[in-house]
């Protein structure tokens, strides 16, 4: 998938992850896609949960070995 | 219109204030209202200082400023303060946010702290012995009509 901006989140706990998340997606604007590349294991189940709280589109997450990345647009 | 979030902060031990904060933050986050009604030993986590005798305190009041001086404890294995000692050193190690990284988060996230009059004048302490970012000095009224209007109340 291709994003319009990614930030890494590899070797942060909960909830940095999240106001990371949340951070980089008021900056940006309608439509457009963010990729959070992430390890912590929880993560795989507070993004979406996130984007149900927000309102922002989940759109999907794919596991590689311990690393999670995540696709959510701004809506 | 915003969802809400309220936690009462009792606790004064480190563990349980970084699970508020946690909370705190990430509700946040979430585009929700948050706010932390600070009270008894909660104040000892938005003390400016852990030890004051600059308010005017009686023989009590400064007794226990005295016993609560020192970092914050962990509520299980303190050992004296050892234990919060390690946990500190164990969170660094893992990249955790530390407290006052999450406090800072709080504030920059509009999160509202109100800390409680009466414990602070049960204590002895005045406004001036708390970190200066406090957006309201309040009672259980004002924090029962905020906890009203919120979906989510906690009590740590």
């Amino acid at each position: 998938m291709k994003a319009d901006r990614t930030i890494d989140c590899t070797g942060l706990f909960c909830p940095m992850p999240i106001v990371k998340v949340k951070r980089e997606i008021t900056k940006m604007k309608p439509g457009e896609i963010l990729e959070i590349i992430a390890d912590d294991p929880g993560f795989e189940k507070d993004l979406p949960s996130w984007c149900a709280m927000s309102g922002e589109i989940f759109l999907s997450l794919k596991k590689d070995g311990p690393i999670i990345t995540g696709y959510i647009q701004k809506k | 219109m915003k969802d809400k979030m309220t936690i009462i902060l009792f606790s004064g031990d480190l563990d349980k204030a970084i699970a508020a904060f946690t909370l705190a933050t990430t509700a946040a986050a979430s585009d929700m209202e948050v706010t932390i009604f600070f009270t008894f030993w909660g104040l000892n986590v938005i003390k400016k200082k852990r030890f004051t005798l600059s308010s005017p305190q009686n023989l009590m009041q400064r007794m226990f400023n005295i016993m609560s001086t020192g970092c914050l404890p962990t509520s299980k294995l303190n050992m004296a303060g050892l234990g919060a000692w390690m946990m500190k050193k164990m969170m660094k190690k893992a990249r955790a946010a530390s407290l006052s990284e999450l406090m800072q988060l709080a504030r920059e996230l509009k999160v509202k702290f109100i800390a409680c009059t009466t414990s602070l004048g049960v204590l002895g302490l005045t406004k001036e012995d708390l970190i200066e970012d406090i957006d309201e000095f309040a009672g259980a009224s004002t924090y029962l009509a905020e906890a009203k209007a919120a979906k989510i109340n906690l009590f740590i």
